[in-house]
């Protein structure tokens, strides 16, 4: 009896002493999460419902004026390509659903052909991991409109521009016109795409190396061919991964989408800053509601589990 | 490892020879069609880079002698020279500076993302799952969208006042090399939750055994972490590091608004290779190759030479260590 009652005491002493060791390593976190995210966070909002001065004693002087500032962004403040910063959003959020979806998409096919067996595999993973490198934003930025590029795409008679592969699929496929147009968009910025597979197609490549084995042997013997067993045995062990990578994409598109760089603009080269937390804060919510549309549509097609 | 439990029902595969290869020569069209689709993809992947080489390797006197595109008329190395000299200040201490600063967030984000990882997958804490939701949410709000306010959180930086109870005043931490690491260190660096979150998704894979066996044993809380847990983690950590230090060596966001004067080669280029300089840089070079009068191609060469040496020393560090990511990409626990 009492050699229970010692036992129980002693279990319960290294439980809570677990909890206080996890917390302790969980603390710099914590401690990071009130002091560089929601301290910050907090003063965004106010910030955004305040005039904002530096004040005499180079302070801060806050006088409150409601929703003038969200007002003064739509309706009078301009973006730096002297544009409304509704149509910067629109254009934004536009270009962010299709290319979400391309290179998504697009990673997992890449993925799918590094996971398959031919010789030479080693070199070619290391390439389509080399966006991880090469998608960082100023190396995008440094080579998209290079000289030595563009003297290139003249020599070569602009081969990868869309007007030129819409002649050569009109030409040479029966497609509809409205398909050749998108496929000549989607063309035209296949680099572009391509610079922001890295991660992904990494996540995806360990998804499908997780994926064991015996599961496709079962799915030979039922009879099933290569295009049932991607859709029935693939892709639905891949849902978490998928979900990820469809998260993923989608931050990093915003990351680096033009919305970003106005919030710098407005801050520091137009100093209005109770404009620029609006803005900002237009922008987290946009993010969000993008996300929560995403997530829907993935329940709706079924990609993720229900919990 | 021991995360997939199936082979508990040991199936014994009946092997078919299935035979549908039919067609002769079938198997040298696919694959034809697959190498060409490799080569394609791969083309596609290196393509920025490989329109930069030419410009890059030509002599700058021969810039934009309209006979030569994808080979150099003149093969010349004074651009990556000019990069040395004035881009760099005549100091290569400043590559290996931006090397060594991106190695020393990258040691710093895997310790302590490692260790919030760790805490979130394997202890009980109070308010775990809050505070799992808050490291999502934390990657999923733009690092952009609180700028400003931390900006000025750090121009006029005090936590709680205790600063001001000391020293009388706040302190101004920004162009400072210090916030950048306070930064790593408190988790919120580049992506850094990204990496809680990865780290999280392995050690949540590990058996449970493995505490329970060191238990036993004798080892405490922290001996078992750095003993057992981490030395298993390798293909994570190395996972991590890998994406920690070429987003830290490519970093502009934080390093340009937190320490604009710092040694951060990215930085530097950024602000050299403004439209701006143009002239500048055009005469820089002229002064010192001869370089024609009219030769306004100087400065998009000169442009790429940087961009050039700036990926080098990443790609190296990139190719030595990529083999190992991707042989224990499957043990690295990222997929969950």
């Amino acid at each position: 009896m009492s050699k229970k009652g010692v036992k129980t005491r002693r279990k319960m002493k290294y439980s809570t002493s677990r909890k206080l060791n996890g917390l302790i390593f969980m603390l710099p976190w914590i401690i990071g999460f009130i002091t560089f995210f929601a301290v910050p966070i907090k003063n965004t909002i106010l910030y955004s419902f305040n005039k904002v001065e530096v004040g005499a004693a180079g302070g801060i002087e806050l006088t409150f004026n409601g929703i003038q500032n969200y007002i003064d962004l739509f309706v009078s403040e301009v973006s730096t390509t002297s544009q409304p910063i509704q149509r910067i959003f629109a254009t934004e959020n536009i270009s962010i659903f299709t290319n979400l979806s391309l290179i998504v998409i697009f990673s997992l096919f890449l993925a799918i052909l590094a996971n398959a067996k031919f010789p030479g595999r080693g070199m070619v993973r290391v390439i389509f991991f080399l966006p991880i490198v090469l998608g960082l934003p100023l190396i995008v930025e440094w080579t998209a409109n290079s000289t030595g590029r563009m003297m290139i795409e003249s020599a070569s008679g602009g081969m990868f521009g869309a007007e030129n592969s819409v002649e050569l699929l009109l030409e040479y496929t029966f497609l509809p016109k409205k398909i050749i147009e998108f496929l000549a968009v989607v063309l035209s910025n296949i680099f572009q795409l391509f610079t922001r597979t890295g991660v992904q197609t990494m996540i995806f490549l360990a998804g499908l190396q997780s994926i064991s084995p015996s599961h496709y042997e079962v799915a030979k013997i039922e009879g099933a061919n290569r295009y049932e067993t991607f859709w029935k045995v693939t892709l639905p062990l891949l849902s978490n991964v998928l979900l990820f990578a469809v998260i993923y994409t989608m931050i990093d598109l915003f990351l680096n989408s033009s919305i970003a760089e106005e919030v710098y603009n407005f801050a520091f080269a137009k100093s209005k800053i109770g404009v620029g937390s609006a803005l900002s804060v237009v922008y987290m919510i946009n993010v969000l509601v993008v996300l929560v549309i995403v997530l829907i549509f993935l329940k709706a097609v079924k990609v993720i589990d229900k919990k | 490892m021991i995360k997939n439990k199936e082979g508990k029902t040991t199936k014994i595969a009946v092997k078919r020879g299935f035979s549908l290869k039919g067609i002769k020569g079938g198997k040298i069209i696919s694959g034809l069609f697959f190498a060409s689709l490799i080569i394609g993809i791969c083309f596609a992947i290196l393509y920025p880079i490989l329109t930069l080489l030419p410009m890059v390797f030509t002599d700058l006197r021969e810039l934009g002698a309209p006979d030569s595109i994808w080979i150099p008329g003149k093969f010349g190395m004074n651009s990556i020279e000019f990069v040395f000299r004035s881009v760099l200040r005549g100091d290569p201490g400043i590559l290996l500076k931006s090397i060594g600063y991106a190695l020393s967030i990258c040691a710093i984000q895997v310790f302590m993302s490692a260790m919030a990882g760790y805490a979130l997958a394997r202890t009980n804490f109070w308010g775990k799952n809050l505070i799992f939701f808050l490291v999502i949410f934390v990657f999923l709000v733009p690092r952009q969208s609180f700028l400003i306010t931390q900006y000025l959180h750090f121009k006029h930086f005090d936590i709680l006042g205790l600063f001001k109870l000391f020293t009388g005043g706040d302190v101004d931490l920004i162009n400072q090399p210090a916030t950048l690491y306070l930064l790593a260190i408190f988790g919120f660096s580049v992506n850094q939750s990204l990496f809680v979150f990865i780290f999280r998704q392995f050690f949540l894979g590990l058996p449970q055994e493995i505490e329970e066996a060191s238990l036993i044993d004798g080892a405490g809380f922290y001996k078992t972490y750095f003993r057992i847990m981490l030395p298993n983690a390798l293909p994570t950590i190395l996972t991590v590091a890998v994406l920690s230090f070429v987003w830290a060596y490519g970093d502009t966001y934080y390093t340009n608004y937190f320490h604009t004067d710092g040694p951060y080669f990215g930085v530097i280029i950024d602000k050299t290779f403004k439209d701006a300089n143009n002239w500048y840089i055009n005469n820089q070079a002229r002064q010192w190759f001869d370089t024609a009068d009219t030769n306004e191609l100087a400065f998009e060469a000169l442009k790429q030479a940087s961009i050039v040496t700036f990926l080098t020393p990443l790609l190296l560090i990139y190719f030595m260590v990529q083999r190992k990511i991707v042989e224990n990409l499957d043990r690295a626990g990222i997929v969950g």
